[in-house]
């Protein structure tokens, strides 16, 4: 680059934009105007106002092209001349910053980080939103059917079998549950469906079965399992369990789960999605273990509306506290036990067993705070 | 001001050797047959500047919320393009990263649009109409796409062109596909032809016309050569797997199979994820190999307006081995490997390929044909549409 008395002066080739012919040529500009001159003299010397000349952005290594008027290009490697051409006529500010940085190994050390700060944050706290407000968005019509197709599975995939309780056993229940459903509001159709979680006895081939187990599904449907019945001393207890299974419906957290592993799935998709088209398959597998990690929110927030309930009727947080505290250890014996007893199922809404003592803590808590009345 | 008012071709440029093409010819003549000259194809991009360039995008992109995306996909393609030399001139992408934008806002919108309405019932026709809307454009959004590349791509001052036509790519990418469905895959080589045909006989240089001199046999002996692969490499595979898994089953009571133990055994999980991964290698090392061998076969079959041929003299098997090894090393790096691994393949590629031209390369004139539209390009890029050029 020559530079003098405000102008600069680039070597490099010339191409008419008629003809794939290069032509060896010089190119000064300055404030004003630009001149173009062919080393071989065969055009004469062209003239433009400089303003009419564009410089195409620059790319790392890469020769610089001016664009001529008239479809003609200029392309030179005076990287640095053409640089202080921009800068002194403020052309591709913002492209020329992205050169910048793409040239600096600690701008690419920082964009790695940023990088990796930003897919974090949008694991983390992007898709859970979204898939909040898209669960919160689903009309009515869609939850019926979930529930419905999600019933249907089970019962189809013996994982459940009707209720061995009595008639008068299922009947009390189903009224006690009316009067939390009542409780939980929202508008949704509750409905209490009894069922036996080891449909092939403890030991056969009820190992896939849920088990002690009680889970909601998005449209207001809740199971519980009779096994779980007769773990609990009182219907207090069981109506603990119920009032936060009603937490996760009006809260619509099985909804959100399931579009928030659908987020994850598109993630890691769109991330490994070049390397191998099959991957969508290996994708799925993180993003359901990811997804694992979601609910533990929820379970609080869950345990706090039935805490609500509870010292609302009962004056007392203690019946849902005692079947949790029962449940974990009823577990724990298991899994000392034999291994041929199921491990933690998908299902396991309740009882996300390592969590347990900290949710007794806030249950206890929200009773000694006595907490007023839930505000929904 | 003056505009270059001097007609093309008028004198030849200096310090060049040039086989004597009368002024003002527009065609390039053979001036000497037989006289081939050979220019080998250079790229100069390195890992560590692509690596720097791409991260740097990437962050970009998140930052501004994905609204980044087509300029940083523009400058990765103008690093590659600006890198690829022939004759000591390089190739320029020249594509518009706004018409770009504008492109994959509807295209996201109509995916989103898609996505949602699949979901509910009452919705459901909205999808169905999308989908079919989607299969009956698609051959339209390729034609739209191979045009959108070949206008944005220029050497020596010259845009490519693409001029196959709608009813070409109707053929080429409706017909043939459903065709070579219906024929339960027998008719598929058949399509990869059409398709190359179709691709290869649009294209232009300028003015100047490009054609497939190919066959359709070759297609067949590259499809039946993966296909061998694929049996040949499930066999070898797949047998020992079988063996392993069913020894590790009879140590198993027969009424004890139920899916819930048999899954949470580890020597199992073990055979099934060497099975998974064996899959997947398979699947990459036949694909691959079809890509690499078409690819090879397309450009040793190309030529442009009778003067200049393509050679490509790089090794299908050896770039299976590239592609391999690049996916291995992507992954275990968690995708950081991908700007080497994409250099490394590139340089393999364009390192092994040459131009060949009985005509001076400086002797070609400009064509006509209008801008194109960025849909098309949007569309095949967001959707994954493999073009496949």
């Amino acid at each position: 680059m020559t530079r003098d008395a405000g102008q600069t002066v680039l070597q490099g080739v010339y191409f008419d934009g008629r003809s794939s012919r290069d032509q060896a040529a010089t190119l000064r500009v300055d404030a004003q105007t630009a001149t173009l001159e062919l080393a071989d003299g065969s055009v004469p010397v062209q003239r433009w106002p400089a303003h009419l000349l564009g410089v195409e952005a620059p790319v790392p290594g890469v020769r610089r092209a001016v664009t001529l008027p008239g479809g003609g290009r200029f392309e030179t490697r005076d990287d640095a001349g053409v640089s202080a051409w921009e800068r002194a006529t403020g052309r591709n500010r913002a492209l020329s910053g992205v050169r910048a940085l793409e040239s600096r190994w600690w701008a690419a050390l920082a964009a790695l980080g940023v990088s990796l700060a930003a897919l974090a944050l949008f694991v983390v706290y992007g898709i859970p939103a979204v898939a909040r407000q898209a669960a919160f968005a689903t009309p009515r019509s869609v939850l019926a059917t979930f529930d419905r197709e999600t019933i249907n599975l089970l019962q189809k995939g013996e994982y459940f079998g009707p209720s061995r309780l009595s008639a008068a056993r299922q009947a009390r229940l189903k009224a006690e549950f009316r009067q939390v459903a009542a409780w939980a509001g929202g508008g949704y159709p509750y409905r209490l469906l009894l069922r036996d979680g080891e449909p092939g006895g403890p030991n056969g081939l009820g190992a896939k079965g849920l088990g002690t187990n009680a889970f909601a599904l998005p449209g207001g449907t809740v199971v519980m399992t009779d096994q779980l019945v007769a773990l609990a001393k009182s219907d207090r207890e069981l109506m603990g369990v119920l009032a936060h299974e009603t937490g996760h419906v009006t809260s619509r957290h099985g909804l959100a789960g399931v579009y928030q592993a659908l987020g994850l799935t598109l993630v890691t998709t769109v991330i490994t999605g070049d390397i191998v088209s099959a991957g969508t398959f290996a994708a799925a597998v993180p993003a359901a273990l990811l997804s694992g990690g979601y609910s533990r929110a929820a379970e609080t927030q869950a345990d706090q509306v039935s805490g609500h309930y509870m010292l609302g009727t009962y004056g007392t947080t203690k019946p849902l506290q005692t079947i949790l505290a029962r449940l974990a250890k009823d577990d724990s014996d298991e899994s000392g036990g034999s291994s041929k007893k199921s491990g933690p199922s998908i299902f396991d809404l309740l009882s996300t067993h390592p969590g347990t003592p900290d949710r007794i803590a806030y249950l206890k808590r929200m009773e000694a705070e006595g907490k007023p009345a839930p505000t929904r | 001001m003056t505009d270059p008012a001097a007609p093309p071709n008028d004198a030849p440029a200096p310090g060049r050797e040039v086989q004597s093409s009368p002024p003002g010819a527009l065609q390039p003549e053979p001036a000497a047959p037989g006289t081939v000259t050979e220019y080998p194809v250079g790229f100069t991009g390195t890992a560590g500047e692509y690596f720097r360039l791409w991260i740097v995008n990437i962050a970009l992109t998140f930052v501004t919320l994905g609204l980044y995306l087509p300029w940083a996909r523009v400058r990765n393609r103008q690093y590659f393009y600006g890198h690829t030399w022939v004759d000591g001139q390089n190739f320029e992408y020249r594509a518009n990263p706004a018409a770009l934008l504008r492109g994959y806002l509807i295209v996201a919108a109509l995916f989103v649009a898609y996505a949602v309405s699949s979901n509910f019932d009452s919705t459901q026709w909205v999808a169905a109409a999308l989908a079919v809307m989607y299969a009956a454009a698609y051959p339209l959004l390729v034609r739209q796409s191979m045009r959108f590349q070949a206008v944005n791509t220029v050497h020596r001052g010259l845009r490519f062109r693409f001029h196959g036509t709608v009813g070409g790519a109707y053929v080429a990418y409706l017909l043939a596909n459903f065709v070579a469905g219906i024929s339960f895959g027998l008719a598929l080589p058949w399509a990869w032809s059409m398709q190359r045909r179709y691709q290869g006989e649009g294209l232009a240089y300028g003015s100047a016309r490009a054609a497939f001199r190919g066959d359709v046999g070759p297609f067949y002996l590259i499809g039946l050569t993966a296909l061998g692969l694929t049996i040949a490499g499930g066999v070898l595979i797949g047998v020992p797997l079988i063996a392993l898994a069913a020894s590790l089953l009879g140590n198993f009571d027969l009424g004890d199979i139920d899916p819930t133990n048999l899954a949470s055994s580890t020597p199992f999980l073990a055979v099934a994820l060497t099975g998974y991964i064996a899959v997947l290698v398979l699947y990459v090392v036949a694909w691959q190999y079809v890509r690499g061998a078409t690819m090879a076969y397309v450009l040793n079959n190309m030529e442009l307006s009778g003067v200049i041929r393509t050679r490509a003299t790089f090794s299908p098997w050896r770039l299976v081995w590239i592609s391999v090894t690049n996916s291995a090393a992507r992954v275990l790096t968690l995708g950081l490997a991908t700007p080497w691994a994409a250099v490394r393949q590139n340089r393999y590629v364009l390192g092994g390929l040459t131009v060949r031209a009985i005509a001076p390369l400086d002797d070609f004139a400009a064509g006509v044909g209008g801008e194109t539209s960025a849909f098309g390009e949007a569309a095949t890029e967001l959707l994954d549409i493999q073009v496949g050029f």
